[in-house]
């Protein structure tokens, strides 16, 4: 069914008391370029870390191309094809840039001499060529953000899942990263991104989930779900009207 | 059935002593996370300091508590100080470091004392029994009383005053708690003091009934590990009950196999525990895994 | 790619991109060689000097030995970023085993080596399958355990390892037995040792699973989002370690002859010691652990020496050299050296 690409069923999180994530399901299918937005706690990292094999969920289902990967650990996930990035980025510090990416390159190019050269391209793909032999300890923030996209594209994945990589990026260089997602996405990759921008989430959605204090209140296109009620009093609250006393 | 009383019997004394030297350490790893090698070798610093006392100062080794706890509780706020503040990101720094000081600390002893062994002739020893291989006294039975009263003292102390509350607003959110004015990293210092002059205690109820050498820290280093694991980091309960769970065993152990096997026995049940329940008895679920890490 | 990345064929852009993914992609492959041999060739230099002292000589094999089993230790402790106090334990198998095996059926050591390592190597890893789920002071904790109980085991059981007496290995000289007259003779073994396990670390550092182990060591999470499987590198890493520490423990077992749990199974002679001589030299680095090794072993001696009638003198200055190492020496000798010559190059 071409609806089953990726797959969430009722997938539920709760952490003691507290369920993070409650009941949610949406279907991705190949190809598609979707956002998912909600306020801060809504519980849209917890989605991602289910995804990718972080957490373990309380119930529910995952399955992608075909096959259920609930009980997959994270290195399989990322073997088939789903990569990731974080949302407090994690180079490997004592490692240079291309070394960085490097170890996501080494998943389908099993040689050095391969993934170093794929590395490269991956690197010169986002732009960060010309810092290849630079410590990621030495890079700016916004050159980590996207050297954690390019250890996620190294990985030559089906799925990406980008965890607000916009976050303190300049206008330019948001402008930037949205072109190079596009770009991407022309050449089939999936995208599921977190993002708290709504510039982005306009330029890089063909459909919007929204979710609030973890349960899914909306899924659809990005002007329909910015507008709606629901949505707006999810990020500022109830419109309330002021009564003088 | 007699054995198994016994055994329980034995068990249970034993248990206070190794209830008692975990607690402090229970306290320094559920507060502030670090793992401290060279806590035997504290214990083994205290117990000499006993000893100094009774023979310089000819103090009952009992009464010296007053002041060996003391000392030692500055002695643990300096190790806090200069040794273990300025690795508090370094976990694999930590442990050389505290590596360091157990090598340091043993062999300064045993310099100084040229390896000599040194004991207690006090009356904490008149009243033996001998039962499978250990020995009891009297100062097993003060042990046993001093640790039952430690801990609950202390659990008073970390409910219901403002230091204590302090000290476990840290242990669940360093950031929080530093956000509401608590200075991190003196609760720090003074976790660590008490927690070491928590083991001073425990050297002064130790030194009337162990022969003295440089080396005793390392017997009691690995079942303090064993006994704060099986406790669950953290929990001074924990610990206390733990060290009960874990003398009766090596009581048995004794009995049924080989007392010379007793610290195979605590390997086992240490690796057991780590892998089946990490977070041990009465430890939060998952402590194990967040562990060392940087709260985030 | 260049239409990807927007820069066009030919331009000065396109040619400097050529030349500079030429460097990402050009492996030093004779550079690394080259490096390896004149390493080695330095380190002998003390060989040819000393050749005649027999108590330098003595030292030197220890310097050989320690350096190669530092490196061994650095595969898994530095490059992994395992902190494993474990390590006592395999070179103590690898020393009693072919040893009992000499003593009881005069089987050749040379022999028995490799067949220890590859059981040390499997104990290692079937060992470590369930203790690697710990994370990193619980893991070093466990080995802890794990050497204290075997120093027990040792002293316990007289038929495996002649128990607290120890054994004894008799001198008879011969090359089959691995006991030889000339005490240059030991040096040199140990000096193949050191450069076999160098030559596996350079491999290990520039191959798939050194990259693996470095990014299990910085961050095991994001190495498991690139696909890493963490268990099964740490394994490997292990094992390969234990296999090595072991053959170090079988040289150590027919140089020195008399082998009982205190020798073999002390923590801080033996166990932290090699952890010890790679945060000195380096930690992570392929040159560490042979610095560490050259810099404290003579050290060491000298201090044993000069205050002889201290006991435990050494280990006063050996402790207070590892807090201080900890607190400020973290990168080891080569990360100090390496920041001083980028201090060097950088000033005008």
């Amino acid at each position: 069914m071409s609806g089953d690409f990726l797959t969430v069923s009722g997938l539920t999180k709760r952490f003691g008391g507290f369920t993070a994530v409650d009941d949610v399901s949406f279907s991705v299918r190949q190809g598609e370029m979707i956002s998912i937005i909600g306020p801060n706690g809504a519980g849209k990292t917890t989605l991602f870390n289910m995804l990718t094999g972080q957490i373990e969920p309380s119930s529910g289902e995952l399955s992608f191309r075909g096959g259920i990967i609930n009980r997959l650990p994270p290195h399989r996930r990322a073997r088939l094809g789903l990569g990731r990035t974080f949302q407090i980025a994690k180079p490997l510090i004592a490692l240079n840039a291309l070394e960085n990416v490097m170890i996501g390159a080494l998943l389908h190019h099993k040689s050095v001499r391969a993934a170093r050269a794929h590395a490269f391209d991956v690197l010169e793909q986002i732009g960060l060529a010309q810092r290849a032999f630079k410590r990621a300890s030495e890079l700016t923030l916004s050159e980590r953000r996207r050297l954690e996209v390019a250890r996620a594209l190294a990985l030559d994945p089906q799925v990406i899942l980008l965890d607000e990589v916009m976050a303190g990026l300049n206008p330019t260089e948001i402008g930037e990263s949205i072109a190079l997602f596009h770009r991407l996405h022309r050449r089939g990759l999936t995208l599921l991104v977190i993002e708290h921008n709504l510039a982005v989430v306009r330029a890089l959605s063909q459909r919007v989930i929204v979710l609030d204090h973890g349960v899914m209140i909306g899924q659809g296109g990005a002007e329909d779900m910015l507008t709606r009620p629901e949505v707006v009093s999810a990020y500022l609250g109830k419109r309330r009207e002021w009564k003088p006393s | 059935m007699e054995n198994l009383f016994t055994i329980l019997f034995i068990g249970l004394w034993l248990g206070g002593i190794y209830g008692l030297v975990s607690i402090g350490l229970t306290l320094i790893f559920g507060v502030i996370r670090i793992t401290n090698f060279a806590h035997g070798e504290v214990l083994m610093v205290g117990m000499y300091g006993t000893y100094l006392a009774y023979g310089w100062l000819g103090l009952n080794p009992y009464l010296a508590v007053v002041v060996v706890v003391p000392v030692m509780f500055v002695f643990g706020v300096l190790i806090q100080r200069v040794l273990m503040q300025p690795l508090l990101d370094e976990p694999l720094m930590q442990m050389f470091a505290s590596f360091g000081l157990l090598m340091f600390l043993q062999n300064l002893v045993l310099m100084l004392t040229r390896g000599a062994s040194l004991g207690i002739p006090s009356s904490g020893r008149a009243d033996n029994l001998s039962i499978a291989g250990i020995n009891l006294s009297l100062g097993h039975v003060l042990a046993f009383v001093a640790s039952t009263v430690i801990v609950i003292a202390l659990h008073f102390f970390l409910r219901h005053t403002m230091m204590g509350k302090a000290i476990r607003a840290v242990t669940q959110d360093k950031r929080a708690a530093a956000t509401m004015g608590i200075n991190v990293n003196r609760i720090y210092r003074l976790t660590f003091g008490l927690g070491t002059a928590i083991t001073g205690v425990a050297s002064v109820f130790l030194t009337p009934i162990y022969t003295l050498s440089p080396s005793i820290g390392g017997d009691f280093v690995l079942a303090a590990f064993a006994v704060v694991v099986l406790g669950g980091m953290g929990s001074i309960w924990g610990a206390y009950f733990a060290g009960l769970i874990i003398g009766v065993t090596e009581a048995a152990a004794g009995f049924y196999i080989d007392p010379a096997l007793k610290s195979a026995v605590w390997f086992l049940i240490f690796i057991i525990v780590l892998i089946v329940r990490p977070s041990g008895l009465l430890g939060t679920v998952g402590a194990e895994e967040v562990g060392l890490r940087e709260q985030h | 790619m260049s239409s990807i990345s927007g820069i066009s064929n030919g331009s000065p852009a396109a040619t400097d991109m050529q030349r500079l993914r030429r460097a990402a992609v050009h492996e030093p492959f004779g550079r690394i060689v080259g490096k390896y041999l004149f390493g080695l060739s330095l380190a002998l230099v003390p060989f040819g000097l000393l050749f005649n002292d027999y108590y330098s000589i003595n030292i030197l094999t220890f310097v050989y030995l320690m350096a190669g089993l530092a490196c061994a230790w650095n595969i898994i402790g530095g490059f992994g970023g395992q902190f494993s106090l474990a390590h006592g334990v395999f070179f103590a198998a690898g020393a009693y085993i072919p040893a009992q095996f000499y003593l009881k059926y005069g089987v050749s050591p040379w022999l028995t080596a490799p067949a220890a390592a590859a059981v040390v190597a499997t104990a290692a890893v079937l060992i470590s399958w369930p203790t690697f789920r710990l994370r990193g002071p619980f893991f070093a904790i466990a080995t802890m355990a794990l050497n204290e109980v075997a120093a027990v085991l040792a002293n316990y059981s007289d038929s495996l390892t002649g128990g607290a007496r120890g054994l004894l290995i008799p001198f008879k000289a011969s090359f089959s037995h691995m006991i030889f007259v000339e005490r240059w003779k030991y040096c040199a073994l140990m000096f193949a040792f050191m450069a076999l396990t160098l030559a596996v670390v350079v491999v290990i550092r520039q191959s798939r699973l050194g990259y693996y182990l470095l990014a299990v060591r910085e961050d095991e999470d994001s190495a498991r989002a690139s696909g890493v499987n963490v268990l099964a590198v740490k394994l490997w890493g292990m094992g390969i370690s234990a296999a090595l520490t072991s053959v170090g423990g079988t040289l150590f077992a027919m140089f020195i002859r008399f082998l009982d749990p205190p020798t073999l199974l002390s923590l801080p002679d033996i166990g932290v010691k090699f952890a010890l001589l790679s945060l000195i030299g380096g930690i992570g680095t392929v040159w560490g652990p042979v610095l560490g090794a050259f810099f404290i072993i003579p050290a060491e001696n000298f201090i044993r020496a000069s205050l002889g009638g201290l006991p435990g003198a050494h280990l006063v200055v050996l402790g207070l050299l590892l807090m201080l190492a900890a607190l400020f020496l973290k990168k080891g000798i080569v990360g100090a050296a390496a920041a001083l010559w980028r201090r060097v190059r950088a000033t005008p």
